[in-house]
């Protein structure tokens, strides 16, 4: 554009009406750098007095930039756009995708739930071993209970030895083997272990306090390993009332349970609680509890919380620590009917009704209970 | 293919020097270089060959601008800025695709290149703005200013191609579609 037509349009923008596509172009030119150093200054005087002019260079600067990164990007894109037309992109990820077979891609996307699944499996072979395991253990169990009930559980039966008696004016026999015993009448009948008591030269039982008093065989229950005694010595004062009462239904798994009993010269109080309500080998007239007991454990009380009789402590599996059996109160009951009910006296177990030991604290409970269980003395 | 590609492998200062002095030589090589590996990355980690070619330019165009900026450090290797960089970007789209970002392979960032790739962005929204901005135009006025200021053609050579009787009814024209494009331009941001 020639020098003398821009001069004239200046001044005709400056008088007359301003034309904006002019003046745009001559913007443009100014911002492009196309304009030679008079129309510059020009440009510059018109930007100084007039605002509206300045605002235009400035916005169209501002446009002029982003049109050209605009441009500058738009033209990189195109360049890389057409670098990668030159890649053989498909022969490429062909050789990139490593593993492309169905196995390794479906191991790639899908690694988390494959390692899940084959957690699973996992457990599940553990859980199927340890059945496996669980029964091969059943199987040596049965096979053990062939040669207990050829041994009549002898292998099982608490009875423990006394290596020295230490009872006053007592012959001090070899041979002799404990038990205990628990008072089922005030006038001194003690039921026990029929195998605590089996094949014995003669019968001592011992309280708490320490005193002896010998005692008979009364009555035996080989079917349910029972045994009666009665205290026939002289020295004997009846007992007050018998503090427990015999629980007749059946307890449930979970109850809790305690015996108090002679596996060493004091008494020794054992707590679980029932753990099975059958006993040894599936043995219906018995039940597992969770005690740990010992020899000379065997003929003692088996109570709960409320001072009810649930069993008798009869014997231990070989294998299995911790645990007991214990012989079902209800043949307790049936082991007393066997004996001349006179003979028992009034104030009999199967007479009471309500438990002297309910709701008291353990503490107080055994402080009660110890005048009634007795150390078995078998010498022979 | 792939062992020309490796042959051709540009050392970093090459790379630099040819981006500043604008050779189109130094680019291609620079692109064929590294494409593979980003390929390998995206294609490992649930994209495909699209999203490897998008993510990969994206980061070319990051390191392509930093470098024209001039204020590009050169503290680790290219290739390890271009891995970064991408797996950066392909962490954003998969987490916002909300697709399953928890097992990306190397999670952790072997190279802090977030700031760089937040700026793109940046960068990236002017862009796209324009671009919109071009579009909403419509034609002719888009292909005009695209010629007139991306093509760098001549008013004449405008006013030959459009078929305009003088170089003034086509300054006319151009002008009328600036006016239109700057305003919608202005008026989105």
């Amino acid at each position: 554009m020639p020098a003398k037509v821009k001069e004239n349009i200046f001044s005709n923008i400056i008088i007359e009406m301003r034309n904006d596509l002019e003046l745009d172009t001559i913007i443009e030119d100014y911002l492009l750098g196309k304009l030679n150093a008079q129309e510059v200054d020009a440009l510059e005087k018109l930007r100084l007095n007039d605002p509206a002019v300045d605002h235009k260079v400035v916005t169209h600067k501002v446009f002029l930039q982003s049109m050209n990164a605009y441009a500058q990007q738009l033209n990189l894109r195109e360049q890389l756009n057409r670098i990668h037309s030159e890649i053989d992109v498909e022969s490429l990820s062909a050789d990139l995708k490593p593993h492309s077979s169905m196995i390794v891609k479906m191991w790639r996307s899908n690694k988390s739930l494959i390692a899940i699944a084959a957690s699973f499996v996992l457990l599940s072979l553990i859980s199927i071993y340890s059945i496996q395991h669980n029964s091969n253990q059943k199987d040596q169990l049965v096979l053990l209970s062939n040669q207990v009930n050829k041994a009549i559980k002898t292998q099982n039966s608490l009875i423990r030895k006394l290596n020295n008696t230490t009872t006053t004016g007592k012959p001090a026999i070899q041979n002799s083997f404990g038990g205990t015993g628990f008072a089922i009448s005030t006038n001194g009948y003690i039921l026990t272990n029929l195998h605590v008591v089996n094949g014995a030269d003669s019968l001592y039982v011992q309280n708490n306090k320490g005193e002896s008093f010998k005692v008979k065989s009364v009555y035996s229950d080989p079917q349910n390993d029972i045994a009666i005694l009665k205290i026939s010595d002289q020295n004997f004062i009846n007992l007050s009332s018998i503090p427990y009462t015999i629980k007749k239904n059946a307890s449930s798994i979970g109850e809790t349970v305690y015996t108090l009993g002679y596996p060493k010269d004091d008494a020794v109080l054992g707590e679980g609680y029932v753990s099975s309500k059958n006993g040894f080998i599936g043995d219906t007239t018995q039940y597992q509890v969770s005690i740990p007991v010992n020899p000379g454990n065997s003929g003692g009380p088996l109570l709960d919380n409320n001072g009810n009789l649930v069993g008798i402590i009869s014997g231990k599996p070989d294998q299995t620590e911790g645990a007991a059996f214990a012989i079902k109160s209800k043949y307790i009951l049936e082991a007393m009917r066997a004996i001349p009910q006179d003979s028992l006296g009034v104030k009999r177990l199967s007479n009471n009704k309500k438990s002297l030991l309910s709701g008291l604290k353990r503490t107080q409970q055994i402080e009660k209970l110890q005048d009634y269980v007795f150390m078995i003395k078998v010498y022979n | 293919m792939n062992n020309s590609l490796k042959s051709s492998i540009p050392t970093d200062r090459e790379v630099i020097l040819g981006i500043l002095n604008n050779s189109e030589e130094t680019l291609n090589k620079l692109y064929k270089a590294y494409f593979a590996m980003v390929l390998q990355f995206i294609l490992n980690n649930n994209g495909s060959e699209d999203d490897a070619k998008d993510v990969y330019q994206e980061a070319i165009i990051i390191l392509y601008n930093k470098i024209k900026e001039g204020n590009f450090e050169l503290s680790s290797k290219l290739k390890t800025y271009i891995y970064s960089v991408c797996r950066r970007i392909w962490l954003k789209k998969l987490s916002s695709n909300s697709k399953k970002t928890g097992n990306i392979t190397d999670y952790e960032d072997v190279f802090a290149v977030e700031e760089d790739v937040e700026q793109h962005e940046e960068k990236d929204m002017q862009f796209v703005k324009m671009q919109s901005a071009l579009e909403l135009l419509g034609e002719p006025c888009k292909t005009i200013i695209q010629d007139f200021y991306i093509h760098n053609l001549s008013m004449q050579n405008i006013c030959e191609k459009f078929g305009y009787t003088n170089t003034d009814n086509a300054k006319t024209q151009k002008y009328k579609c600036l006016q239109r494009l700057k305003k919608i331009f202005f008026q989105t941001s």
